[in-house]
C-alpha cells in the first residue's frame, strides 16, 4: 500500500493535505478578486495568458524548489542559515517573517474589505478584524498539522461549491465573448501578463515552508506541479465563468467579480446562491490567512529560538492595528496602487532574488556543505 | 475534567453564536420598507425616485374585500439617485430596502439624457440586484405607470413582472435586466435595448359582460426601447421587437401567423387574403453572419424555426407531405419578410446596430474591425441584408384535416 494513503501518525503532513493547502492559496485568490481579469491582456485571451503562466510559475519557483529538494529535512530558514551563515540566515528569517506578515496583512485587508463592502457594511472594521484575527490566532496556536487537517475538510467543500456554482450559472454563459481568439493580444502581451500573474501566486513559499513537515519528502515536485496545474485550471474556470456571464468589459470594472457572478445566479425565481460562495470563501480564507500568520510567527521563532506560539498574540495585536489603519485609510482592492506594486516587489524579492542568491552561494559552498553533513539532518 | 471541558466548549459556542448573529447589520422586518419596484425620473432638473413599498399590514381579508392597497408609494427628490433615496427617509418612517426590487422603471426623459451614469449607485450598492428587470416608461414619467394594476396579482410590481415574463409566450417584448443592458452597452458593435412599459386605456366591462362606458387603465409591455450608447433614441413596435428577439436568439415561444399563399394564387380575391394559418413556436435558433465583399458589407441571418401547427384556416389536407411543406414555406416567408422589414426599418430610421452584427464582424474580421469600429453604425445602416428562414412543423395537433367540409 502506498504510504501516503496510510494516515496513522499525527505529526506528519500527508501528500493530499499539502496538495489541498497549496491549491487553496491560488484558488482563493481567483475567488476573491480574480487579479487575472485586470492583468494584461485584460481581454478575451486572459485564459490563454493563465495557461502560459504555468511554465513561468515553474521557472520562477525553480530556485526555491531546488533548494527545498536538496535540504528537504530543514525548513527554509534552517537551510539558508546553513548555506549563507548564521548572521545572514537570521537576517533572512527576519525578512521572510516580514514578507509573510505583509501577505497576511494584505490578504486580511482584502478579506475585511469584501466583508465591509458586500456583507457587513455597517459593522466597524475593527470588529471584523478582531474576529478574524482571534480565529486565525486560535488556528495558528494549534499548529500546522491541525491547519492541514482543517483544510482537508474545508478545501474539498470550497472546490465542490466552486464547481457547483459554475454549473448553476451555465444558463447565463455567452461563450461568444471569447471570440476572436488571439487576435487582439500580441504574444508579448500574453507573456507579460503571464509573468505578472506568476508573481501574484506566492504559494511556492508556502510549499517551501511545508517541506520539512511532509511525510514523504519526494512528493515535493509532484505536489508543486499538481497544485500548479489544478489551481491554474480552477483560475481559468473562474475567469471563464465571470467573463462569459458579465462580459469582458464589465468584468474589468468590478472589484469582487466572482461574488458578483454568484449574485447573478438564478434558477427560476430562486436567487441567493452567493450565500454558498460566501460561506466557503470565509472558511477558505481563514485557512489561507492562518497559513501566512503561522509562517510569519515560525520565522520569528527561528530568529529568537522561541516557540512560535509566543509571537501569536503580539503579532495579532500589531496586525489588527495595521489592518484597521489600512482599511480605514484606503480601499485595498479598488485603489489597486500602491498595494499592487508593493506586492509585486515583495514577491520578486522573496520568490526569485533571495532564493537565487542563496542558490548561487550554495553552488559555491557545495563541497564544504557536503563535507559537513549538508543536506542531511544529523 | 472532560465534563468541565465540554461545558467550556458549549458556553464558548453559545457566546460565539451570540456574537456572530451580525447585530451591527441587523435589519428587523418591522423596520424595513421593502421595495418591489422603483421608478427613476428627471423632474425640474432633479432626480425623482418613486418606490413601491409593500404594506405588511395589508391582510388577505382586505385583499378579498378589495379595500386598501397592498403597497404604498413613496417619493424622494435629490440631485443624484443616492440623494433622492435619502430624501425618502425624511418623509417615510422606514428605510427603503431595495434588495427585493424586481423592476426598475426609468422615465422617458431621463432615458433620453442617458442612463449609465444614473446606474452607478444601483450597481455600486450591494443591496440592489443586477438581475432586476429594466423598463422605460414610454411617453411618460415612471411614476405615472406605477400603481396601475389590472391583473390578478395584488401587488402592482408582481403584475408588471408577470407581463415581462410573458415574453416566453409572446416575443413582442424584451425581458432584459440591468445586467443585460450593461453587457450590451459595453459591447462594441451592439447598442443596448430595454423593455418598454406603457399606460393604455381599456374599456371597463361590468359583470354582465357589457361595456360600462367608463374607461380604466392597464399596462402593456409591448415593444422595446432603443438606445444609442446609453441615450434613448426611439422605440420599436411589437412586431419589430419580435423580429429583434429572433435575431438576438431570444425567442422562447410565441406564435407565427402567416397567409396561405396557395389560396392566394388560386383565388386571387380580397377575401382569400384573410385566410391565415398559425403555428406555435417550439424553438428558434438564429445564426447571424457578416460577409465582406470588397468594400461591401453584407449582413446575413439564418433562422431555424421548429413549430407545432396551431391554427389552419385554409382547407388543405396536411396528411400530404407536399401540403405540409408548403405551409412551412409560407411560414418561413412571413418570418423572413417581417425580420427583413424590421432590420431595414432600424437601418433607415435609427441607423444603429441593435442586432449585434457588429460583434459578428469583430469576431470574423478582427483586423478590419479596428479600422471601422468607430463608423460601424454608418456601415450597418448602408449594408445589404439577406435572410434565410427554415421552418419545420413537427406537430400537427389532434386533427389532420381542417374542420371545414
Amino acid at each position: 500500500m502506498n504510504s501516503r494513503n496510510v494516515k496513522i501518525t499525527g505529526d506528519k503532513l500527508y501528500y493530499s493535505q499539502a496538495l489541498l493547502l497549496i491549491i487553496s492559496y491560488r484558488l482563493l485568490l481567483a475567488l476573491t478578486y480574480t487579479p487575472a481579469l485586470v492583468t494584461t491582456p485584460t481581454n478575451q485571451d486572459v485564459w490563454i495568458m493563465l495557461l502560459l503562466s504555468i511554465p513561468y510559475a515553474i521557472l520562477i519557483s525553480l530556485p526555491i524548489l531546488y533548494l527545498g529538494n536538496k535540504f528537504n529535512q530543514y525548513d527554509f530558514f534552517e537551510y539558508t542559515e546553513m548555506i549563507a551563515g548564521k548572521i545572514i540566515g537570521k537576517i533572512l528569517a527576519v525578512l521572510y517573517s516580514f514578507a509573510f506578515l505583509s501577505f497576511f496583512i494584505f490578504f486580511s485587508s482584502v478579506f475585511i474589505e469584501i466583508l465591509n463592502t458586500a456583507l457587513y457594511n455597517q459593522t466597524p472594521t475593527i470588529v471584523n478584524t478582531v474576529i478574524l484575527l482571534a480565529t486565525c490566532s486560535y488556528v495558528v496556536s494549534k499548529g500546522i498539522m491541525n491547519l492541514a487537517r482543517l483544510g482537508e475538510i474545508v478545501i474539498p467543500f470550497i472546490i465542490i461549491v466552486f464547481l457547483l456554482l459554475a454549473v448553476l450559472g451555465i444558463g447565463d454563459y455567452d461563450f461568444t465573448v471569447f471570440l476572436p481568439i488571439l487576435k487582439e493580444s500580441t504574444f508579448k502581451d500574453l507573456n507579460i501578463g503571464a509573468i505578472d500573474i506568476s508573481f501574484r501566486y506566492i504559494d511556492v513559499l508556502v510549499l517551501a515552508m511545508l517541506i520539512p513537515y511532509l511525510e514523504d519528502k519526494k512528493d515535493v515536485n509532484k505536489i508543486f506541479i499538481k497544485s500548479l496545474v489544478c489551481s491554474t485550471i480552477f483560475s481559468i474556470l473562474a475567469v471563464v465563468v465571470i467573463q462569459a456571464t458579465l462580459g469582458i468589459e464589465y468584468s474589468k470594472r468590478i472589484n469582487f467579480s466572482y461574488y458578483t457572478y454568484t449574485r447573478l445566479i438564478k434558477i427560476g425565481e430562486t436567487q441567493g446562491f452567493d450565500l454558498l460562495y460566501v460561506a466557503s470563501w470565509i472558511m477558505g480564507n481563514i485557512i489561507k490567512l492562518s497559513g501566512y500568520f503561522y509562517f510569519a510567527t515560525t520565522a520569528m521563532a527561528n530568529v529568537t529560538k522561541k516557540r512560535n506560539q509566543f509571537f501569536i498574540i503580539p503579532v495579532a495585536v500589531i496586525s489588527v492595528a495595521v489592518i484597521v489603519f489600512l482599511k480605514d485609510y484606503r480601499p485595498v482592492i479598488a485603489a489597486r496602487d500602491p498595494f499592487k506594486s508593493i506586492f509585486r516587489i515583495i514577491s520578486i524579492i522573496f520568490i526569485i532574488i533571495i532564493p537565487l542568491i542563496i542558490l548561487i552561494i550554495y553552488f559555491f559552498r557545495r563541497k564544504t556543505l557536503n563535507k559537513t553533513g549538508g543536506a542531511k539532518r544529523k | 475534567m472532560i465534563l468541565r471541558r465540554k461545558k467550556v466548549v458549549i458556553i464558548s459556542y453559545i457566546l460565539i453564536i451570540a456574537v456572530l448573529t451580525g447585530c451591527f447589520n441587523a435589519k428587523e422586518l418591522d423596520e424595513l420598507g421593502i421595495s418591489l419596484a422603483m421608478g427613476i425620473d428627471h423632474e425640474d432638473g432633479k432626480i425623482l425616485i418613486t418606490a413601491e413599498v409593500v404594506d405588511p399590514a395589508f391582510s388577505s381579508e382586505a385583499s378579498n374585500t378589495g379595500e386598501g392597497s397592498s403597497v404604498r408609494y413613496v417619493q424622494g427628490i435629490g440631485n443624484t439617485i443616492l440623494e433622492a433615496l435619502k430624501d425618502i427617509t425624511l418623509k417615510f418612517d422606514r428605510g427603503i430596502y431595495s434588495a427585493h426590487n424586481k423592476v426598475l422603471i426609468f422615465g422617458e426623459e431621463i432615458a433620453k439624457q442617458g442612463l449609465v451614469s444614473h446606474m452607478d449607485e444601483l450597481i455600486r450598492d450591494r443591496e440592489q440586484r443586477e438581475s432586476s428587470y429594466m423598463l422605460i416608461a414610454k411617453g411618460a414619467k415612471a411614476y405615472e405607470v406605477m400603481g396601475i394594476n389590472s391583473g390578478i396579482e395584488t401587488i402592482p410590481a408582481n403584475y408588471i413582472l408577470g407581463l415581462i415574463k410573458n415574453v416566453e409566450s409572446n416575443p413582442k417584448t424584451v425581458d432584459f435586466s440591468i445586467m443585460d443592458y450593461l453587457k450590451h452597452y459595453y459591447h462594441e458593435g451592439h447598442h443596448p435595448v430595454a423593455g418598454v412599459i406603457e399606460k393604455i386605456q381599456k374599456n371597463e366591462i361590468n359583470e354582465t359582460g357589457e361595456k360600462s362606458g367608463t374607461k380604466g387603465y392597464e399596462l402593456t409591455v409591448i415593444g422595446s426601447a432603443l438606445f444609442k450608447k446609453d441615450k434613448l433614441i426611439g422605440y420599436l413596435n411589437g412586431n419589430d421587437t419580435k423580429a429583434l428577439n429572433y435575431l438576438l436568439d431570444n425567442v422562447k415561444g410565441g406564435i407565427i401567423t402567416f397567409p396561405a399563399t396557395s389560396v392566394l394564387e388560386e383565388v386571387q380575391s380580397q377575401e382569400s387574403e384573410q385566410i391565415l394559418n398559425s403555428v406555435n413556436v417550439i424553438k428558434v435558433k438564429t445564426k447571424n453572419d457578416v460577409e465582406l465583399e470588397g468594400d461591401k458589407v453584407i449582413l446575413k441571418s439564418k433562422v431555424y424555426v421548429r413549430a407545432a401547427l396551431g391554427e389552419l384556416l385554409e382547407n388543405t389536407d396536411i396528411s400530404k407531405e407536399g401540403n405540409l411543406k408548403r405551409i412551412e414555406d409560407d411560414c418561413s416567408k412571413t418570418v423572413e419578410l417581417n425580420i427583413k422589414a424590421a432590420v431595414q426599418k432600424v437601418q433607415k430610421e435609427f441607423g444603429i446596430d441593435i442586432f449585434g452584427f457588429g460583434i459578428v464582424f469583430h469576431r470574423k474580421y478582427p483586423k478590419q474591425w479596428k479600422k471601422i469600429k468607430d463608423y460601424w453604425d454608418e456601415i450597418f445602416a448602408d449594408a445589404e441584408y439577406q435572410i434565410e428562414v427554415n421552418t419545420h412543423i413537427i406537430r400537427t395537433g389532434l386533427i389532420n384535416r381542417p374542420l371545414e367540409k
